[in-house]
């Protein structure tokens, strides 16, 4: 036994002070040592549990359910490489290889041997539009090759004692000329370096002396085009300026603001010319390349079809500023709902035809009514936000939090008026730290101003607002588990019926509803329900928020109508597929979800339509896939994902989803057999029908859908042809007649699989060669090709464009 | 709260107290639920197991029937083929992470049915008197066996591939030899006297073995033989340098002290008839060995050139009521075989006479540990009882006895998932995957063994742990496959535990938890309806 250790218990009491003693408060006080220690030491853990009388066993159930906390130390930095969907299509296997190699991290180690970094598997860090996204501490690297691993690693070594000021504690500030300069500031424009150009165009201006407020804003959806800078000018048209880097920064503010004073002017000319001369970068010649033409093909394409109710005021609105949501029609909806009968707004509700975001698409008003008329046994009821966005590939309920905190709050106020809540959690996924910041920072301005706690808005509504933050269990994101969570246990959903309105959080009454649904009720309330079932089908009204990412030319977050159809989103929105490959297929819902084939485009994207493809609507990530995507290969990722994020609670879920990913591992290595197809349709079928919660019965859905359109490349693994060139068993890479000699790839293969032939053809050693694509990305004369089965793989012949710079973000 | 519910159950009508779950109402109405997972007032509504998963209306899910609760008009498919397919399934893919032998490789091979390792922890204890009964209940001639036969057994043990098989033989013949030299030798008790009478023709390994486990069950046997002595090929035709006729002479005298009648120098077809003998006796036996010396055709029953033709099923010829085993049934001559045809005939016979229909089983249930790795053996290894060798006057036999693995499970007997596997015919490689558990061996001071690989993460224990308020307690650690069951940091189990393991050992729905102790594991001889 670890002997108790006196800084430990001091720490240890001090915590406990802030957190309190019950159980319920069992991960936060968790995510307390861990935030300290970086992992859970042991003396720590007895040590709560000696104050608290928590056992120890339930102490390390829990820890050890959630991927945050750690038992066993971890190295000085922590580096986790996502391995979401779109950061898998892109590449994150080989991206998380490369990293090992580099960092000598061998035999199921995590740890280099200098214990410098820890690498660990994130589920997704939600920037799918940076993929390959690798998190080093807190800087978030995206765009990433193998090549930039190198730079990565340095560029973390050489300023990681640099730290950016925080860009939300930035005071709001406003001119009475309408004048502003707008800089997107959601995560994945950050990861960009956003904030970075935040700080910059705030000093640029101060100091020359311009009048024109730099305005931190929420996500503008475009992130394929991020950092985007807004410049108004009153009475002036709107620039936008794309994928804007620090060295343009003051030559967009030149263009368009004259400087005040000349004396700030030139001491601020003299700084520049010095940096200038260091850095040799120029300034205004860029510009041009940057400007984004709004009115522009691209952009229309990309604006057009969209439909603003839940992210009304995009790229508009500072997030944190109360006022300018007021101004905006803010806290209108929950005034109106206030001063009348909750029934009538949950009428209202039901009759706009809102279905809930998360997944399964539950009539919102049906559950409002059910929880409004529920019984608890002690009058108290509960209302709860489920921001746990677990799939990986989604992402827009973390752009909602970040960009829309107060309309979130004000839908959820609104629900709780009309069900008779006075208590609610807003259950934030653990990988969102910018979205709970920012809600605390919201709940904190609403308090000041009474629109939480008692008496909101003058009247008799009293609410208490909590933050709970999760632990890193995609299985959270089922409510029942989610109930779990917040009462402190591990996520282990619960047997429905009871369902959560009768019988949730503390055995009461309790609302459940995703983020997206809770935003969309203001906008409801205020333009009514006739309004919003304007839009969208027969039984699926209004919009729906989407990530769009993977293999498309415009990647974003986009609110379109639903009915839109699946073509209309990659093609005409999205800009298709880049670099002239052909688009395969979209897989749409996330791990529960499955991959719609491009001959069924013309799928609307509607609840029923899309379960009768074969998907669901799920949470809402959308990534396209394209002919280097192997739909085997798929299947298996997201069998793996679900086999680790089982709760482990049930036969099917637990065995079957680790039977279905051994089989289907088997088939992308080119052992699989006819039979094989079989066995996982049928442990498909049980796991859907036996499992008892939504995760475990949506869980065979990849490979229920992949063997419903892509049977035939399932029967091409098994004999031993891969045709996207994807499953590495099954490819091999070869040197084509067109080889000049030039060394390059001999120089870049990571395992020496190239001898050096200067001049001569190349040939690579199929033995050695681990697959890793350097020599075939770095080739300047594409002479090599994956070959599989003897057959070109079509989807790598092609020239692809130079990856795009290494985004960066702290 | 207790206002009568009336639900449908596969047809039938039932009515329970609100609040009883579907597996309450079942079992009222005799419904054989099958449960694993479930503990009655102690683990409710967090199923896991889903053995007991039942069809609830229209739903396209099947539900647990030990958590959803009754209601009103309710209809419940519980004993369909496609809901007990799927139960079967589930228990399938928890054998497909369920390591361990229900019954080790030694026994499963040995054709004589001895219960090698729970006979050999009697031996090891120290217990001989209760070893030699153990092992008479299957085998008859152990001393004889235990020199002549060509021990199957330890070419199987799974020690022989790590540092060498267990001496199995010698233990065995230990057992007989103390036995035999005690002033009274063990003798069975039999059932009082049925008034049937049996015919049996010849005395060797085969014909004396059935007649030994049929006295006992109170019948009358009459051997027959053309010999002048009885033992057959035991005692003309192995020679006296191997088998001591001594050995032989002791262990039929046990025989004959039951009551046995022999009639020597009687040759069947020359001076008895089967005709005669079938209508003299109740059952008639053909246990003539080698087949050379008889002409098969004029025997009466169906043969062919060498053998005579049974069903395989019941050992029955095809003349109703006269049965045949032993070498008279195959070719070639393994007296173990023939010991154990004996005991499986007597089985036959019985069920015959008390108008039962008997099947054998040929095959108990067993799943078993694919291909281990030398770390495994090593851990395998653990099983053994180490501290034997400092006891005093410690035998040949003892010493060897301790080196026994006990690979076998202690819960065989009781494992309700093997139980259930029998009833529901579950083939327990039907979803054998490609990565599997590690063998482990955890023997926990309080005499409490764990075998993690067996666990199927029911929570029982970690239930019983918390409700009894054990200070450290168990509890599920990970998730997902990864998902086990341990004490906090890496404790002892026993800390874990306390005052619960015995509960925890009861209560366990596998052998994943047994005491040491658990010294007689004995599987009876199943026999299907």
């Amino acid at each position: 036994m670890t002997m108790p250790d006196a800084n430990h218990e001091a720490f240890v009491d001090r915590l406990l002070e802030r957190t309190g003693l019950l159980p319920a408060a069992t991960i936060p006080i968790l995510q307390g040592i861990q935030h300290e220690y970086r992992h859970l030491p042991e003396p720590a853990l007895r040590r709560v549990s000696e104050v608290t009388g928590i056992r120890l066993s339930d102490l390390i159930g829990v820890a050890t359910f959630y991927h945050q906390f750690r038992l066993r130390e971890v190295g000085l930095h922590t580096m986790r490489v996502c391995h979401g969907t779109a950061c898998h299509v892109k590449g994150s296997e080989n991206i998380h290889n490369h990293i090992h190699r580099q960092l000598q991290i061998y035999d199921g180690h995590d740890t280099c041997p200098d214990n410098e970094f820890t690498v660990e598997r994130v589920a997704c860090l939600g920037c799918c539009t940076l993929a390959p996204v690798v998190q080093v501490d807190h800087t978030t690297y995206g765009n990433l090759t193998a090549d930039t691993i190198g730079v990565m690693v340095e560029d973390f070594r050489a300023t990681r004692h640099e730290t950016i000021a925080d860009v939300d504690t930035v005071a709001s500030r406003r001119n009475g000329h309408g004048a502003e300069i707008r800089v997107g500031l959601g995560s994945c424009c950050m990861a960009k370096g956003s904030d970075e150009l935040f700080h910059l165009l705030r000093r640029i201006v101060k100091d020359f002396g311009i009048d024109a407020p730099v305005k931190r804003v929420g996500c503008v959806g475009m992130c394929h085009q991020t950092p985007i800078v807004e410049v108004r000018l009153p009475g002036g048209p709107v620039a936008f300026y794309a994928k804007v880097g620090p060295g343009e920064a003051e030559g967009i503010v030149r263009r368009h603001f004259r400087p005040m004073s000349v004396r700030r002017r030139f001491a601020r000319w003299i700084d520049r010319t010095l940096e200038q001369l260091v850095t040799a970068d120029g300034g205004l010649e860029k510009i041009s390349r940057h400007t984004l033409d709004t009115s522009g093909k691209a952009v229309t394409a990309f604006m057009e079809r969209q439909i603003r109710i839940a992210t009304e005021g995009f790229g508009e609105m500072d997030p944190l500023d109360l006022d300018e949501y007021l101004a905006q029609h803010g806290f209108a909806a929950l005034g109106q709902v206030l001063g009348r009968d909750p029934e009538e707004t949950i009428a209202a509700i039901t009759k706009s035809g809102l279905r809930g975001r998360g997944g399964a698409g539950f009539p919102t008003g049906v559950k409002w009514l059910r929880v409004r008329e529920a019984q608890s046994h002690d009058s108290v009821k509960h209302v709860i936000v489920n921001g746990d966005e677990g799939d990986p590939g989604a992402f827009m309920d973390r752009m909602l939090m970040e960009s829309f905190p107060y309309r979130v709050i004000e839908g959820m106020l609104i629900s709780a008026y009309c069900v008779g809540a006075e208590e609610g959690y807003i259950y934030v996924r653990a990988e969102y730290p910018r979205a709970v910041s920012r809600l605390r920072e919201v709940i904190r301005r609403m308090e000041e101003r009474r629109f939480l706690g008692n008496g909101i808005m003058g009247g008799k509504f009293n609410f208490k607002l909590h933050i709970f933050e999760g632990a890193g269990a995609f299985v959270c994101g089922e409510e029942t588990a989610l109930i779990e969570s917040i009462e402190g246990r591990r996520g282990i959903p619960r047997m429905k019926p009871p369902y959560p309105s009768d019988c949730g959080l503390w055995q009461r009454p309790t609302l459940i509803n995703n983020v997206e649904t809770f935003t969309m009720v203001p906008w409801i309330v205020r333009n009514g329900a006739a309004a919003f079932a304007a839009h969208g089908t027969e039984k699926s009204k209004g919009t729906k928020v989407f990530a769009l990412a993977g293999k498309i030319d415009r990647a974003g977050l986009i609110e379109v109508p639903m009915g839109i159809t699946v073509r209309e989103i990659v093609e005409d929105i999205g800009g298709g597929v880049p670099n002239g490959k052909k688009f395969k297929a979209v897989q749409i819902g996330g791990p529960s979800g499955g991959c719609i084939p491009s001959a069924l485009d013309h799928t609307p994207v509607d609840f029923e339509a899309l379960a009768s493809a074969g998907a669901i609507m799920g949470s809402g990530g959308l990534i396209v896939l394209d002919e280097d995507d192997c739909m085997v290969d798929m299947a298996r990722y997201f069998m793996s994902f679900l086999r680790d994020e089982s709760c482990g609670q049930c036969t099917f879920c637990r065995i079957g989803t680790t039977r279905m990913y051994e089989i289907l591992d088997k088939i992308c290595q080119g052992k699989g057999r006819r039979a094989d197809l079989d066995e996982l349709t049928q442990l498909a079928a049980l796991t859907t029908q036996g499992s008892i919660c939504g995760l475990g019965r949506t869980a065979p859905n990849p490979v229920i859908t992949t063997l419903r359109y892509f049977r035939d490349e399932y029967k091409a693994h098994i004999a031993g042809r891969c045709p996207a060139g994807k499953c590495k068993p099954l490819i091999q890479y070869v040197v084509q007649d067109n080889c000049t000699g030039c060394t390059l790839c001999a120089q870049h293969c990571p395992v020496n699989a190239i001898p050096l032939t200067p001049y001569r053809r190349h040939r690579i050693n199929t033995d050695l060669c681990t697959r890793c694509d350097v020599c075939r990305v770095d080739c300047p004369e594409n002479a090599i090709t994956v070959m599989s089965g003897g057959v070109e793989c079509p989807g790598h012949s092609h020239t692809e464009p130079l990856p795009e710079p290494l985004a960066k973000h702290e | 709260m207790n206002n009568p519910i009336t639900l449908t159950i596969d047809g039938q009508s039932v009515t329970v107290p609100s609040g009883s779950t579907v597996l309450d109402a079942a079992r009222r109405l005799g419904l054989n639920i099958p449960t694993l997972c479930h503990l009655a007032d102690v683990k409710e509504n967090r199923p896991s197991c889903m053995a007991c998963v039942v069809r609830i209306g229209n739903d396209t899910r099947l539900s647990p029937a030990c958590s959803t609760k009754v209601t009103a008009g309710m209809v419940v498919a519980s004993e369909t083929p496609e809901v007990k397919a799927a139960r079967k399934a589930a228990m399938e893919l928890l054998f497909s992470d369920h390591l361990g032998d229900c019954i080790s490789v030694c026994q499963r091979v040995c054709p004589a049915r001895l219960q090698i390792p729970a006979a050999i922890r009697l031996v090891a204890a120290g217990r001989m008197r209760e070893a030699i009964a153990l092992v008479k209940e299957n085998v008859v001639f152990p001393g004889v066996l235990g020199r002549i036969c060509r021990a199957p057994c330890q070419a199987g043990c799974r020690r022989g591939k790590y540092d060498g098989a267990v001496a199995i033989q010698l233990i065995e013949r230990e057992v007989a030899n103390q036995d035999m030299s005690a002033a009274e030798p063990f003798l069975p008790a039999c059932a009082p006297p049925t008034g049937k009478r049996i015919a049996i023709v010849g005395a060797g390994a085969t014909g004396l073995s059935a007649a030994f486990f049929l006295m006992q069950d109170g019948h009358h046997c009459t051997v027959f033989d053309d010999h002048a002595e009885p033992g057959g090929q035991m005692r003309y035709g192995v020679p006296e340098t191997e088998l001591p006729r001594a050995v032989l002479d002791g262990e039929i005298e046990v025989i004959k002290r039951l009551g046995l009648e022999l009639r020597l120098n009687t040759r069947l077809g020359r001076d008895v008839h089967l005709a005669e003998l079938r209508r003299k006796f109740d059952a008639v036996i053909i246990a003539v060995g080698n087949m050379q010396k008889t002409d098969p055709a004029g025997l009466g029953v169906e043969a062919t050139a060498r053998t005579i033709r049974i069903d395989a099923s019941t050992y029955q010829t095809s003349v109703h009521g006269v049965f045949a085993a032993g070498s008279a049934i195959r070719s070639g001559y393994d007296p173990a075989r023939s010991v154990g045809d004996g005991r499986i005939l007597a089985e036959c016979v019985d069920g015959f006479l008390k108008g039962r229909t008997h099947h054998v089983a040929h095959k108990e249930f067993t799943s078993t540990i694919p291909k281990m790795p030398l770390e495994e053996y090593q851990e395998l290894a653990k099983g053994s009882v180490a501290t034997l060798s400092v006891r005093e006057l410690i035998t040949e036999a003892e010493t060897a006895a301790g080196r026994c693995c006990h690979c076998d499970c202690r819960s065989a007997h009781n494992c309700r998932l093997r139980i259930l596997a029998e009833n529901y015919e579950v083939d327990p490689k039907a979803y054998m995957g490609e990565h599997r558990r590690k063998f482990e061996f955890i023997r926990q001071p309080a005499g409490v063994i764990f075998e993690p690989g067996k666990c199927i993460t029911c929570g029982i224990c970690v239930e019983l742990a918390a409700q009894s308020r054990a200070p450290l307690g168990l509890t599920f650690i990970g998730r997902g496959f990864d998902l086990k069951i341990g004490v906090p940091l890496n404790g002892p189990l026993a800390d874990g535990l306390q005052q619960v393991a015995e509960d925890c050992v009861r209560h366990c729905p596998t052998g994943a938890l047994t005491f040491e102790d658990e010294l007689r594991n004995v599987i009876k001889n199943s026999s299907r309806p």
